[in-house]
């Protein structure tokens, strides 16, 4: 039976309404997933036995000693080993924790420390370093040091060494580590964070790993 | 760093390079729908050819699908994905409309035929608002875009649905008269009401906390200075405001060259 004068008008008013508040529901609702959390409610896969930060003194961004487990002593670091040629995963992690930071409550920035590790110490100088990690944030650290440290610290940290992979034009790219090393204010690395995770997933967990242990 | 050669634009996680890539579906999409247009004037034998429309939306078309705009919006810049909707929206759907003659959609769909029942009621606001506004938010669902410019079916699929939705968008516009097209305050409050929806991504865009999108947010970056967050944002601004532009241009042209003419309008009516 066909649908004739008001009484059509009305069903197409309906249709109308309805597909409307389809699009705004379907708009508003989408994408908010929460990822599962390890046994201690974070996003981040939690380290099974976490070990203490490894006792070795690289060189910061201004040419001074930086002795890793002291400076990261109670405080939440953020540790990540790459280089700044890497065309990919470091500039992700680095811009990515950069705007978390910078979303966050002054007493979240002030108890995280994001430390940058360069894999590529030959081509990463102390000025280059330097100027790499401030485009991000000012409060980055950039550490170089000998091979044999970086290595050192590498395995203290439970990351694959990084190695060198020659390219087709002469040069070379770095193959390291993709994960950010959370390390909690007790001084043990306690969570990993692979590439893939999220600004949102960061605010979620920086102010559990700053919480945690009290 | 190079890549197998993909047939279509899509996101491979690959660090951005201004190296030129070919993508032979692109291409052959380009030649087949140039094809298509030059035989279907020589069987029909139009007395005209629109060669400006038809020339504009090509060129458009290439712009927007091929590289550099198709590569860096399919994995690298949700701006440029945002300009590529635009343009397959907002120029290269009308334009495709327009380059087929009036004796051409005659033709195509001849009076009684089940094409031009179909073309007639695609003529009409409702249709056109509800399928364009809903084309529009499905594909810039974050789980949407996420999921599909990762493949390159997904990403033509993307790109093929905003060229239909530019199409339906447009149509009840530049239809033919005896499609039974709005009349003039009929078409302004119909370009009126195609700019509501889009509105509800794009300010999702500008104002979410956190970026929208997965896939530009892990993107390799193409400049360090454009970060994840602020391409997101300006991709919404781009969208709002940039997209808004031609439907207000459109509104006004419509208004000036329409409002002395009704009478001529509803005699074409079939």
């Amino acid at each position: 039976m066909g649908i004739r004068g008001g009484q059509g008008i009305h069903l197409r008013q309906r249709v109308a309404r309805r597909a409307v508040a389809l699009l705004v529901l379907g708009a508003i609702g989408c994408g908010a997933d929460t990822p599962p959390l390890s046994p201690s409610g974070f996003i981040g896969a939690e380290v099974i036995d976490p070990r203490p930060v490894p006792d070795v003194t690289l060189t910061d961004q201004d040419g001074n000693p930086f002795p890793l487990r002291e400076r990261t002593a109670g405080r939440v670091a953020l540790i990540f080993f790459g280089y700044t040629n890497c065309p990919d995963i470091c500039p992700v992690h680095l811009a990515n924790l950069a705007a978390v930071l910078d979303k966050m409550d002054d007493d979240v920035r002030r108890n995280v420390s994001v430390i940058f590790v360069t894999t590529d110490p030959a081509r990463d100088t102390i000025p280059r370093l330097g100027e790499w990690v401030h485009q991000f944030d000012p409060t980055f650290v950039g550490l170089t040091g000998p091979d044999s440290l970086i290595t050192q610290a590498e395995l203290g940290m439970r990351v694959a060494p990084s190695i060198r992979d020659s390219t087709a034009d002469g040069g070379y790219q770095v193959g390291h580590a993709a994960q950010v090393i959370a390390v909690t204010r007790d001084g043990l690395a306690r969570v990993q964070y692979p590439f893939g995770t999220r600004q949102r997933d960061w605010a979620h967990d920086l102010p559990r790993l700053i919480a945690f242990g009290d | 760093m190079t890549s197998a050669v993909q047939w279509w634009c899509a996101a491979t996680g690959l660090p951005w390079s201004w190296a030129w890539q070919w993508y032979p579906g692109v291409h052959l999409f380009l030649i087949v729908m140039a094809l298509g247009w030059w035989r279907l004037g020589r069987r029909q034998h139009w007395s005209r050819r629109p060669w400006v429309p038809f020339l504009a939306g090509w060129v458009t078309l290439l712009v927007a699908i091929d590289w550099p705009l198709g590569k860096l919006g399919a994995g690298y810049l949700a701006t440029a994905h945002t300009i590529q909707f635009l343009l397959l929206t907002l120029i290269v759907g009308p334009m495709m409309l327009r380059s087929i003659p009036i004796e051409g959609w005659e033709r195509l769909a001849p009076a009684g035929s089940t094409l031009r029942r179909f073309l007639c009621f695609m003529a009409r606001a409702l249709p056109g608002l509800i399928l364009f506004n809903l084309i529009v938010v499905t594909t810039h669902f974050p789980r949407i875009v996420d999921g599909a410019m990762g493949s390159q079916l997904g990403s033509f699929l993307i790109d093929g649905s905003w060229l239909l939705a530019g199409m339906i968008l447009w149509w009840p516009i530049v239809a033919p008269p005896a499609f039974r097209r709005l009349r003039m305050f009929g078409k302004m409050g119909y370009i009126f009401g195609a700019t509501i929806v889009p509105t509800i991504p794009a300010m999702m865009m500008v104002f979410s906390t956190w970026p929208l999108y997965e896939l530009y947010e892990l993107a390799p970056r193409v400049d360090v200075r454009l970060s994840a967050n602020t391409d997101i944002q300006l991709a919404g601004l781009v969208m709002k405001v940039l997209g808004d532009i031609p439907l207000w241009i459109a509104t006004a042209v419509i208004f000036f060259t329409e409002s002395g003419e009704p009478a001529k309008e509803s005699s074409h009516v079939a």
